[in-house]
């Protein structure tokens, strides 16, 4: 087939690009990794050999994933584990962000919170569960506060570090030319942060989801948590599992956009590698 | 330019400059005087302490020994009379040639249309122009180099401090940026301070040339190369008293413990 003109093949661009596309490693190889593993898992329930009791298949979980959203259990569920979602990270990242800076520019501060802020970072903080349920009760607050403990650690660290590892020679450069610290923080020391602070941010999702199911868990039962507890409970796994499939794909697509504002914020990077 | 200053008086006044980093003795009572319109060009083997002498020359860290003035006023910070070329380049990454080149600028608060005619023109002067939207990855390290020099010139100092500036360039670029630094220092009076490995460029560029000794560094001899202001380098460069001056430096810079064979009629300091 020639190779030249699309309108001499009579193939579009688009669909030509899809072929291209397809081509990539990255694009098939994924695709035959897919097709393997959820196919033989599905085999597996099909050919009876997955107690539905005790475990789920695909086929399954995608019907039971439709009657919990026909039904609006699903819909539900999701609004009400979305609030704390989004409420703990909202509270989370510019907290996380100003503690980073403030710790990784003002030694007086780093030397006041550093302690707390490391000490926290390795507890694992399910078990800051319960006092804070105790504190701040076992409602939207307490659930919230959760999240923000869960979320709120990477940023911090992360943007400490950015900030410590800002490149010496430039600050001299800044300083050479006579630049006013606010021009110092707009010329280097943000742009220097942005790569971990995105760093920061794809983790801090993960573990926003996390904290949240954790919180539904523990604290007053609720949201997709609830949900799923519930059907597990009832030995009903098809739709014990079909809010964690929902789990999985906000966290890819959550991850998906913290990769895209990577992209945004950082084109020279990208530029490079291209 | 005032009357009284005609192109003589130190513009830049380092007296008995010495350093330590720590135990290590870097400087040690380094007297230098640059005249407002003087090309000095520094030599001396790597490591003799030339970068730092830059540093502390912009103000940029302090001496233990000796003070540096500027036009009669002790340089105790940088001051935007002052322009460094830094020998890494020290460009922003996250920045576009363009705004690398005009970083100087913006910082002096000056006026969007004054920053963009002043970037363009010294974007072009240093062979970069076309290449406005690229960010520093993306030119080889010869065009760092060049953004870097096209910086400080843009930002018009009094005084332009030179760190190996034309390092990285090939020789045909640096001879035509050679030229072209003699052509501003003629345009735009400045007070420059040079530091290069070349024993050719020293000569050509300076009006002084200064040699370093290593450990600690000391100024070992300096002087007048005089070869005059307007100077034509093809011809200097055929000339009789370049060769013998540039047989001399060779010589010196191969036995760094003993001084040469003077040559008539030089003054050697
Ligand atoms: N910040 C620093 N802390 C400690 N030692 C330093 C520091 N900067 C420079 N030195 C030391 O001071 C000495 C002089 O360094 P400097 O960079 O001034 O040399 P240089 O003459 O510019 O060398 P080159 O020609 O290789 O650029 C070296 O021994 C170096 O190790
Ligand atoms: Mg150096």
């Amino acid at each position: 087939m020639a190779t030249d003109a699309p309108a001499a093949t009579g193939v579009s661009t688009d669909e030509r690009a899809f072929w291209e596309r397809i081509k990539e490693p990255a694009v098939y190889v994924r695709l035959i990794s897919l097709v393997v593993v959820i196919g033989g898992w599905e085999l597996m329930g099909q050919t009876g050999n997955i107690d539905p009791v005790t475990f789920s298949y695909p086929s399954a979980i995608c019907v039971a994933f439709w009657d919990l959203i026909a039904s609006g259990q699903m819909t539900a569920a999701a609004y009400e584990s979305s609030q704390i979602l989004v409420a703990g990270l909202l509270i989370a990242i510019p907290l996380g962000i100003v503690l980073g800076i403030l710790m990784g520019r003002f030694q007086v501060f780093e030397y006041a919170v550093d302690t707390y802020v490391f000490a926290l970072y390795a507890t694992p903080v399910v078990a800051l569960a319960f006092p804070i349920a105790m504190v701040l009760g076992v409602d939207f607050v307490g659930k919230t506060t959760i999240v923000v403990f869960f979320a709120i650690m990477p940023i911090i660290v992360n943007v400490y570090h950015g900030v410590r590892n800002v490149d010496l020679s430039l600050l001299e450069v800044t300083r050479s030319f006579c630049s006013t610290e606010s021009q110092r923080w707009r010329d280097l020391i943000f742009p220097s942060v942005v790569p971990y602070l995105v760093a920061g941010l794809g983790l801090a999702c993960g573990r926003a989801l996390v904290g949240m199911v954790v919180a539904e868990f523990l604290m007053s039962i609720s949201g997709l948590g609830a949900l799923s507890q519930d059907y597990i409970a009832d030995l009903e796994l098809d739709k014990g599992l079909a809010p964690v499939v929902l789990l999985m794909v906000v966290g890819i697509a959550l991850t998906k956009v913290v990769n895209i504002c990577e992209t945004k914020f950082s084109s020279w990077r990208v530029r490079q590698e291209s | 330019m005032s009357s009284s200053d005609n192109g003589t008086n130190p513009t830049l006044r380092l007296q008995g400059i010495g350093k330590w980093f720590g135990s290590l003795h870097v400087l040690d009572d380094i007297d230098i005087d640059v005249k407002t319109q003087e090309i000095l060009t520094v030599l001396g083997p790597s490591g003799c302490g030339k970068t730092t002498l830059l540093r502390i020359v912009n103000g940029l860290i302090l001496c233990e020994r000796g003070e540096v003035s500027f036009k009669g006023e002790v340089v105790d910070g940088p001051r935007p009379e002052m322009a460094m070329v830094f020998q890494n380049f020290g460009l922003f990454p996250w920045k576009r040639l363009d705004q690398n080149i005009g970083y100087a600028l913006r910082i002096q608060g000056k006026e969007k249309g004054e920053i963009d005619r002043l970037v363009s023109h010294y974007t072009e002067l240093v062979g970069l122009g076309g290449f406005e939207a690229n960010y520093p990855s993306q030119l080889s390290g010869g065009m760092q180099q060049r953004a870097g020099l096209a910086r400080a010139l843009a930002a018009q100092p009094d005084v332009l401090l030179m760190d190996e500036p034309f390092g990285a360039l090939d020789a045909l670029t640096r001879e035509t940026l050679q030229e072209e630094l003699l052509r501003i220092n003629e345009a735009e009076p400045k007070a420059m301070i040079f530091i290069t490995h070349s024993i050719d460029e020293a000569l050509l560029l300076g009006d002084r040339v200064l040699v370093m000794t290593p450990r600690p560094g000391r100024i070992r001899f300096q002087f007048e190369t005089g070869f005059g202001r307007g100077r034509d380098l093809e011809e200097i460069r055929g000339g009789k008293r370049f060769q013998a001056l540039r047989h001399y430096l060779w010589e010196a810079m191969r036995n760094p413990e003993e001084e040469p064979e003077p040559i008539p009629d030089l003054v050697i300091e």
